[in-house]
């Protein structure tokens, strides 16, 4: 009787001991917590009505790369820069040519069959054979060139390390910089908080630069007068949110701006006025968190996003 | 004869005592050369593999937590419209509370010339919940990070933040090297 007692106190004991420690493994474990009571809550500005989404996913193809850095589009034909190469690929996807660079390219430009590629923030400058025609110098330590545009014989450099727009001729004599300030007085020109600072050249030949910091596309003469500006700061769909957006832009055959955004990943279209027009690819298209996507556009009107964290270019197409 | 068997006994003693003093020297100095020479272990967060789930707020054994948000100055745009600061769609860019996005008003906005602010970190005010490193991360420059405290933080055996982490972010590094600043220590790259 006395023994009875004792198994079923350690019975007892046995079963106690058991349930807390399958308590234990249960409740708190990473994938059985309660939800965030501070979560960061953006989801809100995630959601896109569909009939603001005004292009269509027709295609995507993966990357040769580990690393892509820059797209832009030249007699429509994409070139693509990272991992130390600069890749030629047709609009289908086909690789055509492939140009081995002396280090990490950031940026890539084409114009009149002329490769401007930046790489340790010199310029680079390749024959479409892949042979190296000129290098430009550039000694200056706090440098970091983001953007590459030329138009008759000005290639527009934008330094985002120095916070100016560089003005080279085509044989890479440094002609004028500029910092977009408006007046010798004033305190600031461009704000570029982190390294997106980009610049592109409409078909109209007018300059529109980027300045991140107040979610501004700014239109310069070549010697740095300011002309026109227009921006949006809201995180709504119609306008630009964080410290630095858009990250990256580029222009439709008709003169839209196509604008692609960190933090809450999306590209855009504005109309040449800067009137919010629609979307492209929504949030939900990309990671949670990821980088912008470069964009480049083809002559049909055609969306070309190099997407850095699925390796892959995605082509949106009008609806 | 007796007298050289007692001087015998008497060296052996003294031998023997002298020995063992040399061997406990030698075990002390071994001992405190080891201390010297060795490393302890603390708990710390790699900021790259931090996920801002929040769990650093309701799971440390400490109240608050000894976890903090750190800013990495060198690394910050001071911006105006700071993400980590502001509310997203904030009415305004400024610091009244229905802007902050801090939920214990731990960073103070300082004006520094126009059109840039300095953010700071009252310690004493913030629990480590990391929605300030969310919103910088998501829409800065990735600054302000989490990190473990180490005149608060008790190292426990078992970390109870550790122990919950989806990313696991939380790992045991030398003391002589308890931080994982932003700047200073930099992502290593995957092989």
């Amino acid at each position: 009787m006395k023994n009875k007692g004792i198994i079923i106190f350690l019975i007892v004991l046995a079963v106690v001991i058991i349930a807390v420690i399958a308590g234990d493994y249960l409740s708190g474990r990473p994938d059985k917590s309660a939800p965030n009571p501070f979560a960061y809550d953006v989801n809100d500005f995630k959601n896109v009505p569909e009939e603001l989404i005004h292009f269509t996913e027709s295609k995507n193809f993966k990357l040769g790369f580990e690393q892509a850095t820059s797209i832009t589009i030249d007699s429509d034909k994409l070139y693509v820069t990272g991992d130390k190469k600069l890749q030629v690929i047709d609009l289908s996807g086909k690789l055509l040519s492939e140009i081995n660079l002396p280090d990490e390219p950031k940026t890539v430009e084409v114009y009149n069959d002329k490769i401007y590629v930046s790489v340790n923030n010199q310029i680079l400058v390749y024959d479409p054979n892949g042979s190296l025609l000129n290098e430009w110098r550039n000694s200056d330590e706090n440098s970091m060139i983001t953007a590459i545009s030329a138009l008759e014989n000005n290639v527009f450099v934008a330094d985002a390390g120095r916070r100016k727009v560089i003005r080279y001729s085509l044989q890479g004599e440094k002609l004028t910089e500029f910092d977009g300030k408006a007046d010798e007085g004033v305190v600031h020109g461009f704000i570029i908080p982190s390294p997106y600072f980009d610049l592109d050249i409409n078909a109209d030949g007018d300059l529109w630069v980027v300045n991140p910091g107040l979610h501004a596309l700014e239109n310069y003469t070549e010697d740095g007068n300011l002309r026109e500006h227009w921006n949006n700061t809201t995180m709504q769909t119609e306008g630009f949110s964080g410290c630095c957006n858009p990250a990256h832009f580029t222009f439709l055959p008709d003169g839209r701006f196509v604008t692609s955004e960190k933090g809450l990943v999306r590209i855009k279209t504005y109309k040449p006025s800067g009137e919010f027009e629609g979307v492209v690819a929504a949030p939900s298209k990309f990671k949670d968190e990821g980088e912008a996507p470069d964009i480049a556009t083809d002559s049909q009107g055609n969306i070309y996003a190099l997407d850095f964290d699925k390796k892959m270019i995605r082509v949106f197409e009008p609806k | 004869m007796e007298n050289n068997k007692t001087q015998n006994r008497r060296k052996f003693i003294q031998n023997g005592v002298r020995l063992s003093l040399l061997l406990s020297l030698g075990t002390v100095t071994a001992a405190a050369l080891r201390k010297v020479t060795t490393d302890d272990y603390v708990w710390q967060i790699d900021p790259f593999e931090c996920t801002q789930c929040g769990r650093c707020a309701t799971d440390c054994v400490m109240k608050p937590s000894a976890v903090k948000c750190v800013h990495a100055f060198a690394l910050c745009g001071y911006c105006d419209l700071c993400g980590g600061y502001l509310k997203p769609d904030s009415i305004n860019r400024d610091t009244a509370a229905e802007n902050q996005l801090c939920p214990t008003a731990a960073i103070e906005r300082r004006f520094i010339e126009e059109p840039y602010f300095e953010y700071h970190i009252n310690e004493d005010l913030c629990i480590g919940c990391a929605k300030c490193v969310k919103g910088c991360t998501s829409f800065g420059n990735g600054s302000m990070h989490l990190q473990i405290i180490h005149d608060i933080c008790v190292n426990c055996n078992e970390c109870s933040i550790a122990r919950v982490c989806p990313s696991n972010a939380i790992k045991r590094v030398k003391a002589s090297e308890a931080y994982l600043v932003k700047g200073d220590f930099s992502r290593k790259p995957k092989a």
